[in-house]
């Protein structure tokens, strides 16, 4: 789960007393947003992204106004604007109207745990409000901390010193920004950052550290983020329907991991293990329809409601059903396989044969167990399939499932079809 | 010292390893990470990984695990092969009851690692190692324990590790490297493994085997954001253990943990996971995923360097330098291991243990064309799968597993739209295109036979048919003179063909499969076929199932029928009969017919399409069939020799078991027109699939019987169940449309329905019907009579509601008899009559003719004559439409009966009392 903007980031700095820029979401009213315009002179229009998704700023995709018409001008043009970075596209679902923080400091400062560190880390440089890539090494402080004890103010202090900090905005920052771990440490973040956070001067000429936009991600294994009670559509834009359904069985017994590569892939990989993931997802490139890690010897309950998800959203469309993992080490064959295997012949009962080829490599405890089992089922289904031991090559192994699905693909799928007796529609692909 | 003094002591910072100034490691050698001399306590040791992992684990290593902690559960023990392990509620109980160890394994659930890992170090002033099992611990939490461990001086390792393992001490520590038998990929040698995935650090170990080289230490980092024991720590521990000559890291993307390796032995790097760039959240382990600085291919970056080569090694480009190499796939890192030791003037550890060739273990075809390069044959396995694979091989046939069959079948299913059954895969509009001897060997061993089969079964089925002088037909006789249904009066007879008259050919079918199983024989009709060595291996006991003293008429007319037919070449029926001359006996007829059987069901068995328990039972269900048509037949018109007039030899030799049915209905041999004609009648009233009344009745007689013991269904008591649910609304209603046929042509001088000149004005008699029929209606309603008659056999609670509405079976067979330029003038009539109705204003538009109305008068048409003629009565006709159904959906019957008995649980079509009703 990430959060970015500032409608959600203003409410959660809320709980910690962060002062934040003052924001209207995608139905406020036009006087609401003439008052905004009124007392702060100008408003900034930004897109809402589910989801985490940066370099909104030098992509255009933030407007300001300092009237009335502008603002709803542009209102207009971001509401439904599509943001693309990399391999991600977002589409936005909504504007944000934010009164325009006058400053002349700009901040930046996240918190995430750093690997060079094995500890929480603050990163924090006073040249905010561009790409922190686009700085200088010598102008970023980057200080492990203590996670025992948590973020402190001399923390602040010291890291604004080494990079040699305007001395008047120290201390408003050591005031402030403390505030931040009890966010990112009570409610299971895995990253906080606020770019820029604004220094505006206040009646008696001190700053005030204004949250001017948000990013956060939250860690999936962690609990306590759920006790914030963020609507459960937040992030769903970013997740597929099948995504959804097997995260509901994410337990700490077993992996449910899966991701969705390629919608018109036709081969389903039900992969176990984290290595065999990376290997196997990498191998079969744009053939496979998802990449997942089922390992972890997850219960005969759990494999069998994740085969029946997964046979239910990919099996129509897929040529090879392919069962891939190293040799197990504790992960029981025997479960697993009988669990993929009921939920292979419970699929055929509900939504009719298919032509499919079964390619298997596996190995572990229970293995001949394990694959007599699907074996039986495959014969009792009348598909076709190969089943490799743990001393083939796992790259062989995947190599063959792609040559079969190409076989599949010219004219295999079809020959499987007749000889299975299925017609015409009900061999073809969806 | 008691467990709370500890707490002092424990608070007392370690010394660590001079190598790392800056944060604390305290051991900097590979060779004493999991030692002979370590002693273990597992946290959560009764969870359910633990319990299967640790015992093998303290086996393994000779009973490294002193005591276990599991809350709320002390006083118990986790059995081992070597002792029983003493269970505790807490740590500090166990350190009280005595036990001393140094190292922790946490098996806890994630929400509780933190506070297990604290209390361990807390209350264990010796501790210096934690191993860390679990998976999905929380960030926040993996701070905390990495901190407080770094204070405390405790080497932790993991989270979601598999731990360490030392093949040369034989010891491994935390989960479960090697699997259940560590020893098998653990073998002594001179490479150290890092792994980022646990089950890689196996596979790696396994694969380096195959080159010849064994392990030292194996360690899985675990690949969370916090790796706590991670590359750094291990390469200073590499360099400083003199058994390890060179390493293996498999590393994935996420964390800077490799940036600023230098080695000093030789490694091979596996970095895999380029595609992981695309990814937006974990997939897989939860510290890989990556920002553009420690990605897959800057970490292959920084190895290149380290390494001193210039790309990736792959076999067909191998890329080396004596510092190592970096490979993207594991299966190069055992030639990528030896090519970079040979520049380092060292070799293999020892001759290399197996391959990574393609292996293929199991393998099934269906019979597909598969091109060559793809058709990779199954081969022996590696012991000790080799044995068992054996074992599965040798088992025959499918055994599917078993789970309540109410209201479920694996043998048909109607399409709840079109409405059209399938019965093992074929839809019944394809049945009606087979004859009946085909369907019925279709229904039992789910698919069609061969030629050979073929003439096989009509010898089998057409030489039980007559059963003069048998309990059977007098029993069959006295039901039907007693005023019996037709189903009531076959009851009788299938009642007495009990278990006792075919356990001869059940006990021979059974012996044949013993003697063929092993045979590799696959195509039982190729005359080239040797059956010398089956002779050579047949037991005397189980000749002795086969063979009689005397010649065996019956079976004689058998093989004679077969030769007739000339399907004497089947290999099981030559060897019956040289099995027979090489011992100077006769065949039985309960062999012959077993042998038949074992031919039909044969190429199923073998591609695991039927169990054994349904080729136990074929002789038993081709009896039934013949039974069935036997008894239909009054024993005025069965003799010893002939069956209604006609030889039983001419059956066995010559006749389809199809004309033989229609013999016993009409009385003589169906020209080719009247066979096919019957033919389409019995498929199409193959099945409607499960939910009917009859297939719920022989359903209900298996699973009585308790088919979890297959030996005791009795299978002409599931055919009992079958009739005794059919009736005169089930089975009998096709007579209603006869009836309703003949009052409107009787009268009209029809000679011949076949004859499309037959000078009839259809149109007018449908007009005249319907104006009738309008006014009746009208007249019964003003009565009050809502139940007014109405008319068989057309409209369809699916096929309804547009302007002209077709019943897609009816439209199927329609169109294939007009194909064969078959004409039926009551077909036609039929429609004349759904168009006149809709005309006439008695229906709001063209119903279909239904399913029902096409059996009609396809039967109609075949008894017009002999009725015209005086020759049957209206009685016959619904005896014979009733009898017809029988025949037809036998073939169903026989197929649910063997499904329900190979997949049923025993009472298993009964209804929760909770689901039933009283109605007062």
């Amino acid at each position: 789960m990430q959060i970015t903007g500032m409608l959600w980031g203003a409410k959660l700095l809320d709980y910690v007393d962060y002062p934040t820029a003052e924001v209207l979401g995608p139905d406020a009213t036009g006087t609401q947003v003439k008052d905004l315009i009124d007392r702060w002179g100008s408003v900034l229009i930004k897109p809402i992204f589910k989801g985490g998704i940066g370099k909104k700023g030098k992509s255009g995709l933030i407007g300001r106004a300092t009237d009335l018409a502008t603002a709803m001008r542009e209102k207009e043009r971001l509401f439904f604007v599509e943001h693309r970075v990399g391999n991600q596209v977002a589409k936005a679902e909504g504007v944000t109207f934010e009164g325009a923080v006058p400053a002349e400091h700009e901040i930046y400062v996240s918190i995430a745990d750093a690997t060079r560190y094995r500890a929480p880390t603050l990163t924090i440089t006073h040249h905010g409000g561009v790409d922190i890539e686009d700085l200088a090494p010598n102008q970023i402080a980057a200080i492990p901390f203590d996670a025992l004890t948590g973020f402190k103010g001399f923390i602040v202090a010291n890291a604004l010193d080494s990079i040699d900090a305007p001395r008047e905005i120290i201390s408003p920052l050591v005031q402030h920004l403390p505030k931040l771990w009890d966010l990112f440490n009570n409610y299971g973040m895995s990253m906080l950052e606020l770019n820029p956070i604004r220094m505006m001067p206040n009646g008696q000429g001190r700053l005030s550290p204004v949250a001017c936009d948000f990013k956060c991600a939250f860690d999936g294994d962690d609990p306590t983020w759920h006790r914030l009670n963020l609507p459960d559509n937040l992030e769903s834009a970013s997740y597929s329907g099948f995504e959804i359904e097997v995260n509901a069985l994410r337990t700490y017994q077993g992996q449910s991991d899966v991701f969705v590569i390629n919608d018109q892939g036709t081969i389903t990989a039900m992969t176990f293990g984290g290595g065999a993931n990376a290997l196997v997802t990498e191998l079969l490139g744009e053939a496979g329809n998802i990449s997942s890690d089922f390992g972890g010897n997850p219960p005969y309950e759990k494999m069998y409601d994740i085969s029946r998800i997964v046979y239910k959203h990919w099996l129509a469309q897929s040529n090879v059903l392919f069962i891939i993992g190293g040799k197990a080490n504790n992960t029981d064959i025997y479960t697993t396989f009988r669990a993929m295997a009921d939920a292979l012949r419970d699929y055929f009962n509900t939504h009719g044969r298919r032509p499919l080829f079964v390619v298997v490599g596996r190995g572990g405890p229970n293995l001949i167990r394990g694959m007599a089992y699907l074996k039986d089922t495959l014969d009792g289904l009348g598909l076709p399939y190969r089943m490799f031991g743990h001393d083939s090559a796992m790259s062989g192994v995947v190599n063959y499932a792609r040559d079969i699905d190409a076989w599949m693909r010219t004219g295999g799928r079809a020959e499987i079809a007749r000889q299975m007796g299925l017609s015409i529609n009900e061999s073809a692909i969806g | 010292m008691s467990a709370n003094d500890a707490h002092f002591l424990g608070a007392m910072r370690r010394q660590g390893i001079p190598e790392f100034p800056h944060f604390f490691v305290g051991n900097g050698n590979l060779a004493q990470f999991a030692t002979r001399d370590d002693r273990v306590c597992v946290l959560n040791i009764l969870g359910n990984e633990s319990r299967t992992v640790t015992p093998i684990s303290h086996t393994y290593s000779g009973g490294n695990v002193v005591c276990g902690v599991q809350p709320g559960r002390s006083g118990s023990v986790l059995k081992t092969e070597l002792n029983d392990i003493p269970v505790y509620n807490t740590v500090a109980e166990a350190l009280e009851a005595g036990h001393r160890f140094n190292v922790a394994v946490v098996y806890v659930p994630p929400a509780g690692v933190k506070d297990a890992v604290i209390e361990a170090v807390r209350v264990n002033p010796v501790l210096t190692r934690v191993v860390i099992l679990t998976e999905k611990v929380p960030l926040s939490d993996a701070r905390i324990i990495r901190q407080y461990c770094q204070l405390q001086g405790v080497d932790v390792f993991g989270g979601n590790c598999l731990g360490i393992a030392d093949a040369h001490h034989h010891v491994r520590i935390g989960g479960a490297l090697g699997g259940t038998h560590p020893a098998e990929s653990l073998v002594p040698g001179t490479v150290a493994i890092y792994s980022n995935s646990g089950n890689f650090t196996t596979t790696i170990a396994v694969y380096l085997l195959t080159a010849g080289w064994g392990t030292t230490v194996s360690l899985s980092s675990g690949k969370d954001v916090y790796i706590h024991f991670a590359a750094a720590e291990f390469t200073n521990a590499f360099h400083n253990d003199r058994r390890s000559h060179a390493a293996v890291m498999y590393i994935e993307p996420g964390g800077y943990y490799e940036r600023d390796l230098v080695f000093e032995k030789p490694v091979i790097a596996c970095v895999v996971g380029r595609w992981k760039d695309r990814l937006t959240k974990a997939c897989g382990h939860a510290g890989a995923i990556a920002g553009s600085g420690d990605n897959a291919a800057a970490k292959e970056r920084w190895f290149m360097e380290k390494l001193g080569v210039a790309a990736v090694y792959t076999a067909d480009h191998p890329v080396f330098s004596a510092k190592g190499a970096v490979v993207t796939n594991i299966a190069d890192i055992p030639s990528a291991m030896t090519a970079v030791m040979a520049l380092n003037r060292r070799q293999p550890d020892f001759a290399p243990i197996g391959d990574l060739s393609m292996k293929c273990w199991f393998a099934d075809d269906t019979g597909l064309a598969l091109p060559a390069a793809l058709d990779v044959k199954a081969v022996p396995a590696v012991e000790p799968y080799k044995e068992q694979i054996e074992a599965v091989n040798r088992q025959v046939g499918v055994i599917p597993p078993r789970e309540v069959m109410k209201d479920a079948s694996g043998a048909s299913m109607m399409d709840p739209q079109t409405q059209i059954t399938r019965l093992h895969g074929a839809s019944i509009l394809d049945l009606a295109t087979r004859s009946y001897e085909e369907n019925l060997v279709l229904a039992l061993v789910r698919e069609y036979p061969d030629d050979t089969g073929r003439a096989l079964a009509n010898v089998v089925l057409n030489a039980y048919v007559d059963l003069h002088g048998t309990p059977l037909l007098a029993a069959a006789h006295a039901a039907r003179a007693a005023g019996s249904s037709p189903n009531t009066a076959l009851c009788a007879a299938v009642a007495l063909l009990g278990p006792n008259l075919v356990e001869g050919a059940r006990t021979a079918v059974l012996t044949l499969l013993e003697v063929f199983r092993q045979s590799g024989i696959t195509d039982l009709t190729d005359p080239n076929v040797a059956i010398d060595a089956r002779i050579a291996a047949t037991t005397a006991e189980q000749a002795g199932t086969l063979l009689a003293a005397e010649p065996d008429p019956l079976a004689a007319a058998m093989l004679a029928g077969a030769q007739a037919r000339g399907a004497l070449e089947t290999a099981i029926l030559r060897y019956l009969i040289d099995l027979a001359a090489a011992q100077d006996r006769h065949p039985s007829a309960d062999a012959v017919l077993a042998a038949i059987c074992l031919h039909l069901a044969w190429r199923p068995l073998l591609h695991k399409r039927i169990s054994v328990t349904t080729l136990a039972n074929l002789p038993w269900h081709l009896r039934v069939a013949a039974t069935m048509v036997g008894a239909s037949v009054n024993p005025d018109r069965q003799t010893a020799d002939s069956f209604g007039g006609v030889p039983v030899r001419s059956l066995i030799d010559d006749w389809s078991f199809t004309e033989t049915a229609y013999l016993a209905l009409l009385a003589h041999r169906p020209d080719a027109d009247g066979r096919f004609a019957f033919s389409v009648l019995l498929g199409l009233t193959a099945s409607n699939g499960p939910g009917t009344i009859s297939a719920q009745g022989a359903k209900g007689g298996v699973s009585a019987d308790g088919p979890e013991m297959p030996e005791r269904v009795q299978v002409n008591k599931g055919y009992l169940g079958f009739l005794s649910h059919t009736g005169f609304a089930h089975g009998g209603n096709g007579f209603e449309a006869m009836q309703f046929l003949i009052e409107r042509f009787s009268g009209r001088n029809l000679a011949d329905p076949g004859d499309p000149n037959h000078g009839l004005d259809l149109v007018r008699i449908a007009a005249d019907y319907a104006v009738d029929f309008k006014l009746n209606k009208a007249k019964a309603k003003a009565v009050g009579n809502l139940s007014y008659a109405k008319i068989p056999c057309v409209n369809h609670p699916i096929f309804k509601g547009k302007e002209i509405n077709l019943d897609p079976r009816e439209v199927y067979v329609r169109e294939l008899f007009e194909s064969r330029g078959s004409y039926n003038v009551f077909h036609e009539f039929y429609h004349e009559l759904v168009h006149a109705l809709a005309s006439y204003g008695v229906s709001s538009n063209v119903y279909c003719v239904n399913i029902d109305a096409v059996i009609a008068v396809i039967l109609l048409k075949i008894l017009w004559r002999p009725y015209v003629a005086g020759e049957v009565d209206a009685g016959f006709l619904e005896y014979g439409a009733f009898t017809t159904f029988l025949y037809g959906r036998t073939i169903g019957t026989a197929a649910e009966i063997e499904d329900h008995a190979t997949r049923g649980r025993n009472m298993d079509t009964r209804t929760a009392a909770s689901q039933c009703r009283f109605v007062a």
